[in-house]
């Protein structure tokens, strides 16, 4: 969790329960699920979560330009070799 | 670095000929899928990994097909996973035939695994199972969707059954193809199932777009569309039979009932392939 820097890279990913977080440049996408039990380890799994949200929110607020929607590079078109 | 490489620079002579694995324990009856579309021979590695194999191709830069075994034992373990793992190019393979972290960048394609690493039991296994050689560009809504239905839905059958044989890979159909970086976007993807314990396969197929549609098909007519010899060392009559596989169930909370509009629904395999062909010929 500690080292879960968003954004920053196209490597990442970690494990929240059965929720799994993909780090990419252009987004962090979230896939999967988290049951926060009434216990122990669901307020652990909670605090992780919201730690990373917070780090989200913190990592596109410093952007200074954050823009409408994010761009992506067009697909080319080419000759199927197969 | 466990890995054993095969550089499969044999010519392929003869639909007889065995291709030659060096892990066989991967495959169904000890023997790897062949290469029947000659256009798809050049620049295939084959690569052992700890829990699967693929054969590699420095054309597409996607692997042309993962190969499993999922056991009971195995399903047992996967669920405890590992908490970090890291996406990451293929050492094993030549920079000129590997996709690279960039090719995937700003494309809005996730890189989908084909050998699904919730399948794993060791953080090894699952740490291998983040190699670009095990990816295909895949759209986001089938990953997480359908196609982790498919996925679930094997896991469950191995869980079931206590062993099947699992081949997973994608096709690329139509005269043109959608291509990021160097790497080229698969039209189609399609999960072949081998049950020992009931002695017949049969083969799930989506098209790779936000589809929540799936079809079911024999593994002789897969064969036929992707080019490949999938389970050669069954006899035909198996590979023409067909299995009844399970339906796919959405990810969501289990206590609620699946909602109409949320279920995936089985659709005819021509239907799916014309739609792809449709989708081919806009371009």
């Amino acid at each position: 969790m500690h080292h879960f820097k968003p954004y920053a890279n196209e490597s990442d990913v970690i494990r929240i329960g059965a929720l799994e977080i993909e780090n990419r440049t252009d987004r962090v996408s979230l896939t999967g699920d988290v049951v926060l039990t009434r216990d122990q380890a669901g307020l652990a799994l909670a605090r992780e979560l919201h730690m990373l949200i917070g780090q989200v929110i913190k990592a596109l607020q410093a952007e200074e330009k954050l823009p409408e929607i994010v761009e992506v590079k067009p697909a080319q078109v080419v000759k199927n070799p197969f | 670095m466990h890995r054993t490489l095969v550089f499969s620079l044999t010519l392929f002579s003869s639909t007889c000929l065995l291709a030659d694995t060096a892990c066989p324990q991967h495959f169904a009856a000890g023997q790897r899928p062949m290469v029947t579309n000659p256009k798809m021979q050049p620049r295939t590695q084959e690569i052992c990994y700890r829990a699967f194999a693929v054969l590699h191709s420095g054309l597409s830069r996607t692997p042309l097909y993962a190969a499993e075994h999922l056991t009971r034992q195995n399903m047992k373990n996967a669920a405890k996973l590992s908490r970090k793992d890291s996406f990451h190019a293929e050492d094993a393979l030549p920079e000129s035939d590997r996709a690279e972290l960039e090719d995937y960048e700003r494309s809005g394609y996730d890189r989908g695994h084909m050998a699904p690493n919730a399948n794993f039991a060791t953080r090894k296994a699952q740490a291998e199972s983040f190699s670009l050689a095990n990816m295909v560009p895949q759209v986001h809504e089938n990953n997480a969707g359908v196609w982790a239905g498919i996925e679930s839905a094997a896991r469950q059958l191995a869980s079931a059954e206590g062993d099947i044989y699992v081949i997973s890979g994608p096709a690329f159909i139509g005269g043109k193809i959608k291509k990021i970086g160097n790497v080229m976007v698969p039209t189609h993807i399609w999960k072949v199932i081998y049950s020992p314990a009931q002695q017949r396969a049969g083969a799930y197929l989506v098209t790779n777009d936000d589809t929540r549609d799936y079809a079911v098909l024999t593994v002789s007519k897969l064969e036929k569309m992707v080019g490949l010899s999938l389970l050669p060392g069954l006899p035909q009559q198996v590979r023409d039979a067909g299995m009844a596989l399970p339906k796919p169930e959405p990810r969501q909370d289990r206590r609620k009932k699946i909602k109409p509009q949320d279920e995936f629904t089985l659709r005819d395999f021509t239907s799916l392939l014309m739609d792809a062909l449709n989708r081919a010929m806009k371009h």
